[in-house]
């Protein structure tokens, strides 16, 4: 110390406090990850910004559950809500109530640094009682298939894991644009996507179900209607008359009243067969999985596009009925 | 100069019936040639007349007429149980739902869809849940003894709160897809209807038994202590009554859920326009009522087509201006 003069001594004060500073800054720094603040906008253009990538996250719709996992972050749930059936490890996540009821309290509890909502699931009221309390909240919303990489992509760099999410989303993207490349251009199929028997509803253009239709070539009868999840009656399917009928019912198994169609054998699809089943968690559920319903989807369609241009060939052949008799006796000649 | 005003009145009376009949038979003709697929009168009356297997034959009988006539029958059922129910409390606040038929009724049928169970399940769970409720209220108001209708009213009343206690709670656990048909069935639907054939027998019954009381219950509007002077034996009665509204009530609810309103408004609407003589009310009740519904359901199905309305709302929006017409002419006409 007797190096340094009186007046030395009070200039080195300020640098030792500031080289003390930065040695502590450095120390937070690398505890946390080297962590800049990350900003995202969610899906109701909302801006979510966390101090450095979130470590425990709470989900709170089964959708939501897949995209968390979806975009690699599967490991940072601490808890969900009750039908997060998917993948089989959230199974195992604590409950925090259902989408539409939740508990508070235990959310807390939790004491999550991200909580993913959905945003026409979840009670906006709790929703924004939990951003009061200063919990950063990404709000889900699909509206457009092409939405769901972008998701994945923004809760991948919330939680630290975009590049899990930035293979994903890719992934996503071309498996759509290949489905999109092979069937969106063929021959249109006529379609009426039936989500429940009693009462009778089906769903308009609005709806994902119906971009999923058009994705695969076909066209949703009811597109036009007002409300996004119309009830109607059975008139109006017999005035339709669609192609082909597509159904998911409750859960995995096709259901009984599928096959309620039957008695209306001036139907189209039922003459066709064209009664068909996809697992509703394969295409009324807003997440990857929608690929695997799309996909299905498809090849259902194309087997009824299939079936339709053999039936506008057939009219020709009928026309000729004595000539096509003649040319199968020749062929019995020829045989025998 | 007596029997000939009897014979008049008996005469007017049948003209009003008449009448109200054809108002039925309108609305039915309505109601079966409208709807999204085109059928005309002279096709319907082909479709009637011949025996084809075309579409249009199909549609009129297997979807139109069976909707057609469970509306008329369950829209005769509420009025007529609302008409009973209103002399049984001497209230005028009273319809059929207020002793809680609807809501053990709702509760069975709401099991049933949760439980994911297939129609005729529900309905006969829907009739297990209205009788329940019967022998219930019954049971409960019956055991001290000291019988009356305030005391039966009171009963009833909080029993149904009960079962909207219930009701809600099996609103909140249950899932999406189940809550839209739930919240259907509650709101009263008429397209899950099936011809009502033994639930017409049914209200055939009740409607012969009901007419058959039409004397005493019109001694009974001037008082219990009048009534009983006048040699009618009021307790008999009151259970009679009560089994009769709440065996319509029940019937009704099974078919085509809570419908609210109808049966409230339309035995006010007749008493207000055609005076108090049960011998003309109670059927013509019944086939207001059963028109009413008729031509609400048709509405229902059709303003908005492809899109269809529940018929609750159709039925509000019919009854309350007649209603209120009704009630201020009448008021006029006493002033």
């Amino acid at each position: 110390m007797q190096f340094f003069s009186q007046r030395q001594r009070l200039s080195f004060a300020p640098f030792a406090l500031f080289i003390a500073t930065l040695l502590l800054w450095l120390v937070l720094a690398v505890s946390t990850g080297y962590a800049a603040p990350i900003s995202v906008i969610d899906d109701r253009q909302n801006t979510v910004t966390l101090p450095q990538p979130a470590q425990r996250i709470i989900s709170l719709a089964p959708s939501s559950t897949e995209l968390i996992y979806s975009a690699g972050a599967g490991d940072k749930l601490v808890a969900a809500v009750s039908f997060s059936n998917y993948p089989e490890a959230a199974k195992k996540l604590p409950l925090v109530g259902s989408y539409n009821q939740f508990d508070l309290e235990r959310v807390l509890a939790y004491q999550p640094d991200l909580v993913i909502s959905w945003y026409s699931g979840n009670q906006p009221e709790a929703i924004e009682q939990l951003e009061k309390l200063g919990i950063a909240v990404y709000r889900t919303e699909t509206r457009y298939l092409e939405q769901l990489p972008e998701t994945l992509i923004k809760i991948g760099q919330l939680a630290g894991t975009e590049t899990v999410a930035q293979q994903e989303a890719d992934r996503f993207k071309q498996t759509l644009q290949h489905l999109k490349q092979t069937y969106s251009t063929q021959a249109k199929v006529r379609v009426f996507y039936q989500v429940w028997n009693q009462p009778l509803i089906t769903i308009n253009q609005e709806n994902l179900i119906s971009q999923v239709i058009e994705v695969c070539g076909g066209q949703n009868v009811f597109a036009e209607l007002e409300s996004i999840a119309p009830k109607i009656d059975v008139e109006a399917v017999l005035k339709a008359n669609p192609d082909a009928i597509v159904a998911s019912g409750m859960d995995e198994q096709r259901p009984e009243w599928l096959n309620d169609w039957k008695a209306w054998p001036s139907l189209k699809a039922v003459q066709d067969q064209q009664l068909h089943f996809i697992p509703p968690d394969h295409i009324q559920r807003q997440t990857v999985r929608v690929l695997l319903g799309a996909e299905r989807l498809c090849q259902q369609l194309d087997q009824t596009r299939q079936l339709n241009t053999q039936s506008q060939r057939k009219p020709e052949q009928q026309a000729k009925p004595k000539q096509q008799a003649k040319h199968e006796s020749h062929k019995d000649d020829a045989l025998s | 100069m007596i029997p000939s005003t009897v014979s008049q009145q008996q005469q007017r009376n049948l003209l009003y019936l008449l009448l109200l009949a054809l108002a039925c038979l309108g609305s039915l003709v309505l109601a079966l040639t409208s709807g999204s697929i085109e059928i005309s009168l002279s096709d319907l009356w082909q479709v009637i007349t011949t025996d084809q297997t075309s579409l249009q034959s199909t549609v009129v009988h297997e979807l139109r007429l069976p909707r057609a006539l469970s509306a008329l029958i369950v829209g005769a059922q509420l009025a007529l149980a609302g008409c009973l129910m209103q002399v049984l409390l001497r209230n005028p606040l009273a319809d059929p739902y207020v002793l809680g038929v609807s809501g053990g009724a709702a509760v069975g049928a709401l099991f049933s869809i949760m439980m994911g169970l297939g129609s005729f399940a529900m309905s006969a769970n829907a009739f297990i849940g209205a009788m329940v409720n019967l022998l219930l209220v019954f049971g409960l108001a019956h055991s001290q003894g000291s019988w009356s209708p305030t005391r039966l009213l009171l009963t009833g009343v909080v029993t149904a709160a009960g079962w909207g206690a219930v009701i809600s709670f099996m609103l909140s656990i249950s899932q999406d897809h189940q809550l839209t048909g739930m919240v259907f069935w509650l709101m009263g639907d008429l397209s899950r209807a099936q011809l009502p054939g033994q639930h017409s027998l049914v209200f055939i019954i009740c409607l012969l038994l009901s007419w058959a009381l039409a004397r005493p219950l019109n001694l009974m509007l001037r008082g219990e202590m009048q009534a009983k002077a006048l040699g009618v034996s009021v307790y008999p009665l009151q259970i009679g009554l009560y089994l009769l509204a709440s065996l319509l009530t029940a019937s009704a609810v099974t078919q085509a859920g809570s419908i609210g309103f109808l049966g409230l408004v339309v035995p006010h609407i007749l008493r207000l326009s055609l005076g108090t003589d049960h011998r003309l009310l109670l059927p013509a009740s019944a086939l207001a009522g059963g028109c009413l519904l008729l031509l609400a359901d048709t509405l229902a199905r059709t303003l908005i087509a492809p899109q269809q309305l529940p018929v609750g709302v159709i039925t509000a929006f019919i009854g309350v201006p007649v209603f209120l017409w009704v009630l201020q002419k009448s008021n006029r006409g006493l002033v």
